[in-house]
């Protein structure tokens, strides 16, 4: 169970001179349930982004299983294969219906038949509810449910770990219960999850590790009730004050 | 009024005479259009795709050169055949073919000259417009793509193009209507479209107006006809407003129970049972 899937090393990133993340430190291992807080801008998400090669960071390396991924010579797009991710603006294929969504990776990428496929789709679609609406369009769905396709399209490929990037920010709050549901079912099942969240009582209830982000660095991090019981830092105090007290 | 019962009667002549040419002309030109819009569509999805590779700062000198030389390229092409007048272009090519092989080779037919001169401008046209079409695509669906595994090649194909191509079916449109009236200046190299039988036919008739309200019309109603069918096309691709509600799928049995395609289902028996049949349906095996 002790098995590091993503290791990170002396992570950073800079837009310009501006320099995103510094010299970021941290292990992903199996079964880990992972939350990423911070206040906007402290590099929650370019992190994330980093992680799946969204963003080519500046220096540094990330060892998926021990090897590399950044630089020259690395294929790309079967490692993103390995490792899931879940929008905060969703990006469900616009011109694809539900099903095709969970479907189209599966075929193009992984070379399943259409048949098995359709199957494995079905049943992730089952499992965050939106079985009945495989013949939707993303515009005909709602926020919640468009959130509930990705997680399944991502689910699909049989990835080992997924990431979630805000997946509930762009939500309005009634949906946002829905989407953390699925979300805490997965953790339950012992899916391997690094959630970028603002969502204080997703971290502390349904992760085993919370990673606490100011300013491009990581500040803090620890299991949960200790990062939010007592917390060490002094701004990681002043943060979850301001959480607190909205 | 007297002045309109004469024109009619004029076209009515007219049309006895040569009704078959400006009919086989329509065709023509219809048939020129057609089949030139749609090389021409092909030529410029080739020049947008290439036109958008994307290329790293990473990535080795050699292919951002070539990225770049493509570009130069395509960049070329669209400025010399938008820059210039098509009824040049086709004299351009229909004789230059012969000037510069010293009359070995020329083109066989009119036709082979009309179709690469329209659909090479319709291409320098389109190929602007599909840059345009899959700069317009959301940036997160190719990151959507792009996370799950897809190459570059497969996130265009299945992912960017089909929504690319509805957005500039509006373009599309627009240089086939373009097109149906365009190709009138193929008569310059006797291409025989719907221009060239009003020449033929004023030409021994003399009916100069009769002949040209006969064309309008005719023009007319080949480009309403288009638009109206592009319209049609548009609102086919956009799919139907609704969808239905799948309230017993054939792959999901009773809530929280699946049928895993390796595992099987949980009624595991029954499973074996239907293995051997050979329409296994997880419907009323109960």
């Amino acid at each position: 169970m002790d098995q590091a899937i993503l290791q990170v090393n002396h992570l950073s990133k800079s837009f310009g001179t501006h320099e995103v993340l510094r010299d970021i430190d941290f292990t992903v291992k199996k079964g880990d349930v992972t939350s990423v807080i911070g206040a906007s801008g402290s590099g929650k998400s370019t992190l994330l982004r980093c992680i799946n090669l969204l963003e080519t960071p500046s220096s540094g390396e990330i060892l998926y299983h021990g090897k590399n991924v950044v630089g020259r010579g690395v294929n790309q797009p079967e490692y993103r294969s390995h490792v899931g991710m879940v929008f905060q603006s969703f990006n469900l294929f616009n011109n694809m219906t539900v099903l095709e969504n969970c479907v189209v990776g599966q075929v193009q990428v992984l070379k399943r038949d259409k048949e098995s496929a359709r199957k494995t789709a079905m049943e992730y679609l089952e499992k965050v509810g939106m079985a009945p609406y495989i013949h939707a369009k993303p515009r005909q769905i709602s926020g919640g449910q468009k959130q509930r396709v990705a997680i399944a399209r991502a689910l699909a490929l049989d990835p080992e770990v997924l990431l979630f990037d805000e997946p509930t920010s762009a939500l309005d709050p009634e949906m946002v219960g829905e989407v953390l549901g699925v979300m805490q079912r997965l953790a339950q099942e012992g899916m391997t999850m690094l959630v970028v969240t603002h969502e204080m009582a997703f971290a502390r209830d349904v992760s085993n590790h919370v990673v606490y982000m100011n300013q491009g660095v990581i500040c803090e991090e620890g299991a949960p009730k200790d990062l939010f019981g007592a917390p060490q830092k002094q701004q990681t105090k002043d943060f979850l004050a301001r959480f607190r007290q909205n | 009024m007297e002045i309109l019962i004469q024109l009619v009667s004029d076209i009515g002549k007219l049309w006895a005479k040569y009704g078959a040419s400006y009919l086989s002309g329509m065709r023509s030109t219809l048939i020129l259009a057609l089949v030139a819009t749609a090389i021409g569509c092909v030529i410029g999805f080739v020049c947008g795709v290439l036109n958008t590779i994307p290329y790293a700062p990473g990535d080795s000198p050699v292919k951002k050169f070539f990225l770049k030389l493509i570009r130069v390229i395509v960049r070329i092409y669209v400025e010399v055949f938008r820059g210039t007048p098509m009824v040049l272009q086709a004299v351009f090519l229909y004789y230059g073919l012969p000037y510069f092989t010293n009359g070995a080779t020329r083109f066989e037919s009119v036709w082979a000259a009309a179709i690469l001169v329209v659909s090479i401008n319709t291409g320098a046209y389109m190929a602007e417009s599909v840059r345009g079409g899959i700069i317009s695509v959301d940036p997160g669906q190719t990151e959507g793509a792009k996370a799950i595994g897809m190459t570059h090649v497969q996130t265009m194909t299945h992912v960017i193009l089909p929504q690319a191509l509805r957005n500039i079916m509006p373009q599309i449109g627009n240089n086939f209507i373009i097109n149906v009236k365009d190709t009138s200046v193929m008569f310059i190299i006797g291409f025989p479209e719907f221009f060239s039988a009003h020449k033929a036919a004023v030409g021994t008739s003399y009916l100069y107006f009769p002949s040209a309200t006969v064309e309008m019309i005719g023009y007319l109603s080949m480009t309403l006809i288009a638009s109206f069918l592009l319209r049609w096309l548009e609102k086919k691709m956009d799919g139907s407003s609704d969808y239905e509600l799948v309230q017993v799928d054939p792959l999901v049995m009773t809530a929280g129970t699946y049928s895993h395609p390796d595992k099987g289902t949980p009624f595991d028996e029954q499973s074996r049972e239907y293995k051997g049949k050979k329409h296994r349906s997880n419907r009323g095996e109960h």
